[in-house]
Parts: C-alpha cells; structure tokens; sequence
C-alpha cells in the first residue's frame, strides 16, 4: 500500500489510528502487527508469508541464542539468524543478476518482494544487537513482529533499530509528550505528503516529458540532471517524512533520515545526510566490525570499497548501481587523501577570506555536479543510458540533437518554461530556506499577543490545504509511482 | 502551557476528525456509474476472489474504484487544475490547455515513423483492394494547427507531415498516379471548431464538404454552396466535449447543430457493430441487404435521450464504429463513395449524401484492414483517405 494513495489515506490510516488508541494499551502492539500485516499483504499478498516466516525463525534462532549462550553452539544460530535473512535477500535480489551477468547462465527473473531490503537490514541489526547484548532479546513474539512489520517504515525506511523504538513498544506511548509528538507527526506527515505529491510526482511528470522527447539541447540536459535529482530526494525523503510523521502520530521516535543533502560541501558531508540511517547501519554493521579507518591506508581503503560496493548493490542489482556505489567510494579516498594533504592549520592559516569564499564555491560546485552526475547513473536502468545522459551535460551523445529546427528549439524551450516554477520551488525546498523563514515568521508573530494563535492556525492551515491539494492530484492525476519500493 | 496543549488538540482532534469524515463519507456516500464532466464510465466495485487477491488486481481496481467514487471529486480536480495553472504556471493541466476559450490538447513531436507507416498501409490497401483505382487524401488539422504556435505551445510540423506523407505515397497530383492529395485546410478556421472538443462543427464545415465533392468530381451534386446552405440546423445545447472534462476548468458548454434535409431524412445507416448476432460459438453478421438487417436514421438523436452514448457528438452517423455503410435512396447519382476515416467524418459524411447513393465508412482503429474485403465492394467507388493529424501521428492504432 502506498501511503499517498486513496486506500491508505481515508481508509486505512482513519481506521488504524481509531482502533490503535481505542484498545487498551497492552493489546496496541497486537493492533500494530495486525494492521501492518494488512498493509504489507495489500501489495504482497504472497510474499508477507516470506516475511512472516523470516520473523519467526529469527525469533526462534535469538531464542536459541539465548539458550545456549554459554555453550559454542551459540555461534551457529547466531550466524544463522543473520545468514538466512542475507540469503532470502540474495535470492531475491540478485540471484537472477549473479547468474546471467556474471556467470553467464541464464535464469528466470524473481518478483522482489516489496521492502524486503529494509526488512532484512532490520531483522539483521537486531539479530547482531541482540547477540552482543546491545538489547535484550525481545521475548513477546507479537512484539517482535510488531518491530519488524511496523508499517509506517516497513516498506521504505527509514532503516529502524530495535534500540530505537524499543521503549515505546515495551512500555507503551509516553503521554506526557503524546500531543506534542502527535501534532508534530502530523505535520511532518502532511509536509512528506507534499513533498511527494507535489514536488516529486510533478517533477517527475517533467523528467517522463524529456525522456519521451529523445532529443534535447544543453539547457535541457541540466535541467532534466537537476530535475532526476530532484525527484529522488523529494520522492525519498517525502516517503521519510511521512514514515517520521506517522511514527509520532502512533507514539514512536523514528531517527531522522535526510538532513538537507544538498547543501553539503563534500561527498562525505553528503552521504551523512542522505539516508542517514542507511549510511549509519552500513558504518555500524559493516565499515566498523572491518576495522574502520583504524587500519592501514590500502586496508582501509578496501574497506571503503567493500562497503560502497554493498550500498550500491542494497540499491540495486544492477551494474549502474554497483558503478554508483564506487563512485562514492572513489571520491570519498579522494576528498580524504585531499583533505590530509590540502586540510592541516598550516593550509588553513595561509589562505584570504576571498580565497576561502571561492573555494567555498568550488566546493559546492563539486558537490552538486558529483550528486547530479551520481543520479544520472543511479536514475537509468542501464549504464548505456546513464552515459548518454552524463555527455549531454556536455552537448554530447545520442541525447544531443545537432542542426536542430526552429520547431524542436521551440518545443525544448515549453518544456523548460512549463515546469520552470516547480524546479525552483524542488531548488528551494531542497534546502533549509523555507524553515529558516517558518522560524522568523514564528518568531516575529510570537512578539504579538496573539502570535501564538496565529502560528497555531497557520500551522493548521497548511497541514489541511497540503492534504486537500494531494488529494486533488491524487485523485486527478496517474502519475504516483516511488522510486523507493523497488529496493 | 495549558492553552498550548488546548491548541495542539484541536489540531490532532481535526487531523482524525477529517480523515474518519471522509472515511465515512466514502463508505455512505452514494456511487455514480458514470462521469458527466469526464464522459466515461467509472470504476466498478471489484470482487473479492482468491485469484485477484493473489494477482494483486483486486487492490489496483480498489484504488481505481475509490479514486472514481471519491467524495467532491470534480471539485478537488478542479482545485488541482488551478494549482497547476496559477500557482505552478504551467501552461497546461493533464496536456489540456485553454487559449481564447478553446481548449486543445497537446500534440508534438512530428512522428515521422507514424506517418511512414500509415503511408505503407495505404499503399497495401491500395494494393489489396483497388489497385487500379486513383485514391484521394486529405489530413484534418486538429486545433494545434491553429492555436499552438501563435500561443507559444509546441505542435508537429505540419508542412513536414504533409511533406513526408505526400513523399512516400509518391504523390505529384498527376491525374494517372495512384495517391492524389486534396486539400481542406485553406477554409478552416479554428471557430470551425467546438471550443470544447476536438471535433469540428458540421455546420462550419460545409466548404470542406463542397471542396470534397467538387475534387472527387460530383459537385454538381451539391445543392448546397460554402456561403448558402439548403439545411436545416437543428440544436443539441449543452455540449461538453472531451477536452472538457480532461481540462478540469470551467468552460461554458458548446452547443452541436446537425444539419438535414430530405436527403439525409431519407438515408439510414447500416454498422457491423449493430448487425452482429453472437451465437453459441461464433458470431455472425448480417449483411446490408439479408433480412432483419438493422438500419438506422443518420442522426441517431435516441442515443442522447437513453443515455446510451456518453458523447453526444455520437450522434453524427452513431458514433464510433469499424464499419458502416449509409445509403441514400434521394442522392443524385449512382456513385459510391469509399471512405477510411476517423470521427471527424462522421459529420462530414452526411453532407454528401445528395452525391452518393452509398458512402462506406472503414475505421481501421476497430477493424482489421484484412477483414474488410467481406464485407466492402471496391469496385467503381471513389476512395477517399481522411486522416486527422492526430491519428497520422499516432497511426499504430490503425490495425
């Protein structure tokens, strides 16, 4: 089920909050599990058996585990709970790449159940957790499932530690904070709506109108770069938002996912705000237990590698995502072997504030042409593709159409002019501008008597006009795919 | 602190308050099976069956079905027509856009693929049917022609579809070469057309009907002149078209006039889609002049009362079929008149009625161009190709 659709909106999501807060507290988690397992099966109404048996054989293993704590037996059912879970995803996901690509053999393609790489970096963090005694061993199976299946971030993140949200599912919602985290759950929810309604699904509109034209000019190849950028991380985010949103209208804190990327000044600072959770689980569960940066240079750098490898393969199977995914890694060894030898005092000390204001910009200009060209590739299905989009960002390419006629300028240019307001509402809402000026606003109303009010009222109005306005294109529009749920 | 928390209730009382009103709105709220505004049918219910559960048909149609049946949903689409217009400066709304009170969709780039390949299918029709005779053509502009460029809107290049389509029929307009290419554009006039489909106006169009007549050599026929008219204008009001209810802004209605006249009074029409008869296990047709065969008036004014037809320009000739045969008992010659069209012949067809005793209509978008030989005597009959730009763009629904 897809949160910004119909079904989810006025059926499921008035009637789950209802039945959630109507029950008494200790039947919630089973309302919980039930109604995410509805929402799951509403769009895999197969696979949520895989899921279901996923969970109980975790739970079963961790129970061993537990059991046999003192014994060497111990290491088997650890590794098995983390294995099997990784050899579910194996199968799905790349099992068909692996042989046909790599091994030359053909095989049939598997349908990829929806989420499952969330879920399985879900059950696998808990399963590493619970064996090293960062957790306890959640002994309630309901509970557990409840964990794994929560439906706001089942499908898309973001990537929820049992740590995370273990109180809450333990010890119930905290009501001295409920309205406060309630309302705010609402917002955020309404605002990730927009974001994704809005935003994405309209940019996307622009992206399918240049992809279908075959040909474009300079001005067009930029705009539809920035454009595909755009609408990944309005797309993602959105879906983060709202997942946040509905995580504190139900009484859950659910971390943070995406922290303004855009404005990052290097592909380090960058991947610390894209998906953070997916980034933190890869740091965590895979670049620390490899000995992180506390190794040496050649070392460390194939842990880089290995662990870009695995964040370009998570996203997809799929050479333009194994490419991604080096990409990064290529460039972070870079910027930090910049940063050693560019990055001392002794640099520092030495450089104007003219100097540093330029290499500000150069920076950001690196920056945003690395994320651009990063989507590009992330974007295609093929590399082929992503390669004759990147040389149009250089008038060059298959994209690029030479000696072309006042008819095909004139068609480029309605394109542009036709969604040029929504790319610069994506440009602007994709950085910390639009709450910088919510706060002043705030806190200049606030300096009123009634200030107070009015940024309630405000605040309330713009939650229902964003919920009326993705309504109306929900129910006009075709186009609300997310990009998301293949992963 | 007490007042903060006061606030932040009436904003989560309101958030659940909406979404259970709606819930409920959608549950008891009573379901139309048609949309005026959009002329088509809506959503059915679906039925829960192991199959489409497993399938996952069952929740897409759901969807549909709430989307179809959602409370206000007219209003709310207009709501997102406005946003997309006035808050977004978009110059359009789902393709649609509305210059000078005509709304028109867009249509671009040239497909120049599409028109090669519908120059292939005239030529095998050609080849199959009539490979002696001399077939004319003539391309319909659709509104673009007239409204896009002048308003900064992208269209096909009209000239090169003209170009293209005449180069690879091989046409030099020589009285003894196989294709000749008529042309209709120089009267028309965007007023020709209605404001809120795409379709153009009878009475505008009977210019075009004498071009037609004169080219093919019966206008003598013609009692009727581009500024004189022997017709009787009858009226259909309140006529929303297609790009209407696709647009989502208000536009006052159109309104249809037919012509008629004794000629058109007397001529019926016979379509294969109305004289099929499904048996047990195979379908047969009864042909124009077997027993039983269904005729029907020219404008068929009953599909408008029984809400049969959700457009009410179907009442040119019926609507679309794949194929029909009109005949007209008062026309002035013996001539039949072969036409492959779409439907913006079905308004143009009746007007030549006083010239040809049987004018064919062949609509490849519902019939295949191999099964029309049953059912269609080429032989003498004129041949007359009559394309919009739309379709000559689009021509792989030709089958």
């Amino acid at each position: 089920m897809l949160f910004s659709s119909i079904t989810f909106l006025y059926l499921f999501l008035p009637f789950t909050i209802l039945l959630y807060f109507l029950i008494p507290q200790k039947g919630r988690n089973f309302v919980l599990l039930v109604m995410s397992l509805l929402f799951y099966a509403w769009g895999e109404p197969v696979y949520v058996l895989l899921m279901l048996a996923q969970i109980v054989v975790s739970y079963v293993l961790l129970w061993l585990v537990d059991k046999f704590r003192a014994s060497r037996a111990v290491r088997i059912f650890y590794i098995l709970s983390v294995f099997l879970p990784f050899a579910a995803l194996f199968y799905f996901k790349y099992f068909h790449f692996f042989m046909d690509t790599i091994f030359g053999i053909q095989t049939k393609a598997i349908a990829l159940p929806i989420g499952i790489s969330f879920y399985t970096f879900q059950i696998a963090s808990y399963c590493v957790d619970v064996y090293r005694g960062r957790v306890k061993r959640q002994r309630n199976l309901v509970t557990y499932a409840a964990y794994v299946t929560l439906f706001p971030q089942l499908v898309a993140g973001p990537i929820v530690r049992y740590s995370e949200i273990e109180q809450t599912l333990t010890q119930g919602i905290d009501f001295s904070s409920f309205y406060e985290n309630f309302k705010r759950g609402v917002v955020r929810f309404a605002v990730g709506m927009g974001k994704k309604v809005l935003i994405a699904n309209v940019i996307g509109e622009f992206v399918t109108e240049v992809v279908a034209l075959g040909t474009r000019n300079l001005a067009l190849s930029w705009a539809y770069a920035i454009a595909v950028s755009l609408q990944i991380y309005f797309d993602f985010s959105g879906y983060s938002d709202m997942a946040i949103g509905l995580g504190g209208i139900l009484g859950f804190q659910f971390p943070e996912n995406f922290r303004y990327p855009f404005i990052s000044r290097s592909v380090t600072e960058f991947w610390r705000r894209w998906h953070i959770t997916l980034g933190a689980w890869f740091r965590d569960y895979v670049y620390i237990p490899m000995g992180g940066n506390r190794v040496s240079m050649p070392r460390w750098i194939l842990n880089i590698l290995v662990v870009w490898l695995f964040t370009g393969l998570w996203h997809g199977a799929g050479w333009n995502f194994i490419t991604w995914g080096l990409l990064f890694a290529v460039l972070l060894v870079v910027e930090k072997g910049v940063g050693k030898l560019f990055g001392g005092k002794k640099y520092a000390a030495n450089i104007t504030d003219f100097a540093k204001a330029v290499i500000g910009i150069l920076k950001q200009g690196y920056v945003i042409f690395v994320i651009l060209v990063s989507f590009l590739i992330f974007h295609n299905d093929s590399l082929s593709g992503a390669i004759a989009d990147i040389q149009s960002l250089f008038a060059q390419g298959n994209y690029i159409a030479h000696n072309i006629g006042s008819m095909e300028k004139a068609v480029y240019a309605y394109i542009l002019r036709n969604r040029i307001v929504i790319l610069c509402v994506g440009l602007i809402g994709s950085t910390p501008l639009p709450l910088w000026i919510w706060t002043k606003v705030q806190e200049w109303l606030q300096g009123y008597r009634i200030g107070d009010r009015v940024v309630c009222v405000l605040m309330d109005m713009m939650v229902l006009g964003l919920m009326v306005l993705c309504t109306a294109y929900l129910i006009d529009g075709s186009f609300n795919p997310f990009l998301y749920f293949r992963f | 602190m007490k007042e903060y928390k006061w606030k932040q209730r009436i904003t989560i009382y309101g958030f659940v308050l909406c979404l259970v009103s709606m819930m409920v709105l959608i549950v008891i709220s009573p379901k139309e099976t048609v949309s005026s505004a959009e002329r088509r049918r809506l959503a059915e219910k679906p039925e829960l069956t192991t199959k489409n559960l497993i399938d996952k048909s069952f929740m897409d149609d759901t969807e549909k079905y709430l989307l179809d049946h959602f409370p206000f949903r007219d209003k709310l689409r207009r709501i997102k027509a406005y946003f997309a217009y006035d808050v977004l400066q978009q110059k359009e709304n789902n393709d649609i856009y509305v210059v000078n009170g005509h709304a028109a969709k867009l249509e671009y780039p040239l497909n120049e693929a599409s028109i090669k390949r519908l120059a292939v299918k005239m030529k095998g029709l050609r080849q199959q049917y009539f490979p002696e005779q001399t077939a004319w053509y003539a391309i319909v502009p659709d509104k673009n022609y007239f409204l896009a460029e002048q308003n900064g809107f992208p269209s096909i290049d009209y000239e090169r579809m003209g170009t293209l389509l005449s180069q690879e029929l091989r046409v030099d307009n020589a009285p003894d070469t196989t294709f000749r290419f008529m042309d209709i554009v120089s009267g028309l006039t965007i007023e020709d057309y209605y404001r809120t489909d795409t379709h153009w106006r009878q009475e505008c169009i009977l210019d075009v009907a004498r071009c037609v007549g004169d080219m093919l050599g019966v206008g003598e026929a013609l009692s009727f002149s581009d500024s004189q008219s022997t017709f009787i204008e009858n009226e259909i009001k309140n006529f929303y078209g297609v790009y209407y209810g696709q647009a989502a802004l208000p536009m006052e209605p159109d309104t249809i006039v037919y012509l008629t006249s004794e000629v058109t009074d007397a001529a019926r029409v016979w379509s294969l889609e109305e004289n099929m008869q499904s048996g047990k296990n195979t379908k047969t047709v009864l042909l124009p002049d077997e027993e039983g065969a269904v005729w029907k008036s020219v404008y068929q004014t009953e599909k408008l009362a029984d809400s049969k037809s959700l457009d009410k320009y179907d009442v040119f000739v019926g609507g679309a079929s794949s194929l029909q045969i009109i005949r007209s008992p008062k026309a002035a010659t013996q001539k039949r008149l072969i036409l492959f069209r779409d439907s913006y012949t079905s308004s143009l067809a009746p007007l030549l009625l006083e010239a040809y005793k049987e004018i064919v209509l062949i609509d490849l978008r519902y019939i295949d161009s191999m099964r029309i030989g049953t059912y269609v005597d080429f032989a003498e009959a004129d041949i007359l190709f009559l394309y919009n730009t739309s379709i000559i763009n689009h021509s792989e629904m030709l089958k």
